[in-house]
């Protein structure tokens, strides 16, 4: 048997068994899904801080602290926290028509250094027990302290995270990206947070408990990926991430194909980054299934990199070699074309574990879909559109690839 | 934990029900293919029985005319040889274990044989019948010993299609040879590939469509000749 036979069964089982754990766990624990601690109001609240840094953002930041403002929880028990990261637009101008907002505090800075040490300082000022951190593009929904502060009653747990959704999808890649932050941002963490490996706290918003920030020391102001890197030092430190699914923040998403591009690539570079960080943690048995989950997630993705480069080569060879063999009759691709030619016996076998693959992408999607209780036809162009996103992501990570290998400096914008 | 290990494993038990599933449906597409290649091979060899009994039956009946509308009645095959041939190289492509399937090798040198036969029979029935069919033999290798035989295949495919009722092609697999192949290349002193012979004229090396639509109109009014 050819070697890249062997090699096509192998990347199928590997990637075809993550979906199947992953689609087991959720519809197994479909019932605890949505099943959300609820706020014990009649004990004293915790207070809790947002701290919100900001670069550039004129354009946004006044929708997120409107956002903020509808939050229901005691004013008193909640500060906001603007730190403006050295903006050149109008980002101070417009947080400062807030200042007669009682709980915001604006720290205002000239200098640019970054949104992790940006989020340091907010938490350095913040005084609330619990500190959320959340993108300044960003909105929240005004139960989203209720929701997310019950987890805190287990002690182990030091983060919740949160869905994240596209902020009004309107064109036909945000509404693929809609269901890749339903899929990947909120179903799959919360399977995750089933078996104790969630490793991302998603930027747009995450809450924290802020005794165990300052036990480890707070955000790495050196990494690209801030909020992959924390959570990874959590489990690290062997605190428990949940995830709450009964409550959202709306984000933007880049408006154009680059900015997407730059945007993964700083994700995934950053991705890779924070594995190799990391690489200890594999396969210890004190990391628990995130142990076994994190090398094996990146094992599913290298495969599956080097299978699409492979299939790419074949596939583009191959296309060469009939246009120069179409050369020779003069380009008539369908002058003799009949349904009569299309043969069911001709299928190959990696024809049809290809479209097996692609299927079962199509149904997570679907059934995350169903789960968190959306219209599929409202939701049907970004369903037929999700799987092209696996082809799309592969340059993207090839990219990452580079720039981690050949030590390119990737901007966390 | 006694849950999510279960979870494992019954993933595990998913996958490998999932992948043994695709893997014989792989299977049974397989023999289906050779199910369908030995089907068309012996309708060719069927038809050719049917010939000879009817070329008997003219010995026999001594009616010249008569043999002639029956046999060109009779030639039902004609029209496939060359799609059967370019089946079993298309089926071929599909899978390894195929290609080196002394089955297939088998079937291929079989069908070569019943092409010669026909070739034959049809060569008999031009002379004795004027059945107007521009014949072309076509000699090929594997694509590793024969750059243009990919392409020589291609166009000959196509001009097939076009020309389907005034055309008919024998492809020999020099490869797969047998005797009889065997014995037409060294008659035609054959030491190039890809090989027409067109009316015992040949034409070695790659002709594109354009170029081997002019050499046959040399030898027969066909359609796209005007």
């Amino acid at each position: 048997m050819a070697i890249y036979t062997i090699f096509v069964y192998v990347v199928w089982f590997v990637a075809i068994y993550f979906t199947i754990v992953l689609l087991l766990l959720i519809l197994s624990n479909r019932k605890q899904l949505y099943d959300s601690p609820v706020l014990d109001e009649s004990k004293p609240l915790p207070k809790v801080s947002i701290v919100v840094p900001a670069y550039n953002e004129e354009k946004k930041i006044a929708e997120s602290i409107e956002s903020l403002k509808t939050v229901d929880y005691p004013q008193e028990l909640l500060e906001i926290i603007v730190v403006n990261d050295g903006s050149t637009d109008r980002t101070a101008e417009v947080v400062s028509r807030y200042k007669g907002v009682p709980n915001l505090i604006f720290i205002d800075n000239k200098d640019n250094k970054g949104k992790a040490a940006r989020l340091n300082q907010g938490i350095s000022r913040a005084r609330g027990e619990f500190v959320a951190c959340m993108d300044a593009d960003s909105q929240v929904q005004p139960d989203i302290i209720k929701k997310t502060v019950p987890y805190f009653r287990d002690p182990k747990t030091s983060a919740v995270t949160v869905t994240v959704k596209v902020n009004n999808p309107k064109r036909f890649m945000e509404k693929v990206i809609e269901i890749e932050y339903i899929i990947g941002l909120s179903l799959f963490l919360k399977a995750l947070s089933f078996l104790n490996s969630v490793h991302v706290t998603p930027g747009p918003f995450s809450i924290y408990r802020k005794s165990v920030l300052k036990k480890i020391g707070g955000f790495d102001e050196t990494s690209i990926t801030e909020d992959l890197e924390i959570a990874h030092r959590l489990q690290r430190y062997d605190y428990k991430i949940a995830s709450c699914l009964t409550t959202y923040v709306r984000t933007i998403i880049p408006e154009s194909m680059r900015g997407l591009y730059r945007q993964r690539r700083r994700w995934y570079s950053g991705a890779l980054i924070t594995f190799w960080q990391y690489r200890d943690m594999a396969f210890r048995k004190k990391a628990g299934v995130f142990g076994v989950f994190l090398p094996y997630i990146y094992t599913v993705m290298v495969l599956g990199l080097i299978l699409f480069l492979s299939s790419s080569y074949l596939g583009l060879t191959d296309m060469f070699h009939n246009l120069s063999l179409y050369a020779h009759t003069n380009f008539n691709f369908f002058e003799h074309f009949s349904l009569k030619d299309i043969d069911p016996l001709s299928v190959s076998v990696f024809g049809v574990f290809g479209l097996s693959s692609i299927v079962s992408v199509f149904l997570l999607a679907f059934i995350g879909v169903k789960l968190t209780g959306q219209k599929i036809r409202s939701k049907a162009k970004g369903l037929m559109g999700f799987w092209l996103l696996f082809f799309i992501y592969q340059v993207f990570w090839i990219s990452a690839f580079f720039n981690v290998l050949f030590r390119r400096e990737v901007k966390w914008r | 934990m006694a849950v999510k290990k279960r979870i494992f494993g019954y993933a595990a038990i998913l996958t490998l029900v999932l992948f043994i599933l695709i893997y014989s449906f792989n299977v049974i597409l397989d023999q289906k293919r050779e199910e369908s290649l030995l089907d068309r091979v012996d309708d060719l060899f069927s038809d050719y029985e049917e010939l000879q009994a009817i070329l008997l039956l003219s010995d026999v009946a001594q009616d010249e005319k008569m043999t002639c509308l029956a046999l060109e009645s009779s030639l039902v095959y004609l029209n496939r040889i060359w799609e059967t041939g370019r089946k079993i190289d298309t089926y071929q492509s599909l899978n390894e274990e195929f290609l080196n399937d002394p089955a297939y090798a088998k079937m291929k040198q079989k069908f070569n044989r019943g092409e010669i036969m026909y070739f034959s029979m049809l060569k008999k029935l031009k002379d004795e019948c004027n059945v107007d069919k521009t014949v072309i033999q076509y000699f090929y290798k594997r694509p590793e010993e024969c750059g243009n035989c990919d392409a020589q295949s291609f166009v000959l495919t196509d001009i097939n299609k076009e020309l389907n009722e005034e055309l008919t092609i024998f492809a020999f697999d020099a490869n797969i040879g047998g005797p009889a192949v065997g014995l037409l290349t060294t008659y035609y002193n054959m030491t190039e590939y890809p090989c027409m012979v067109i009316e015992e004229d040949m034409y070695c090396g790659l002709h594109n469509k354009d170029q081997l639509i002019g050499i046959l109109c040399r030898y027969g009014n066909l359609s796209v000749c005007s």
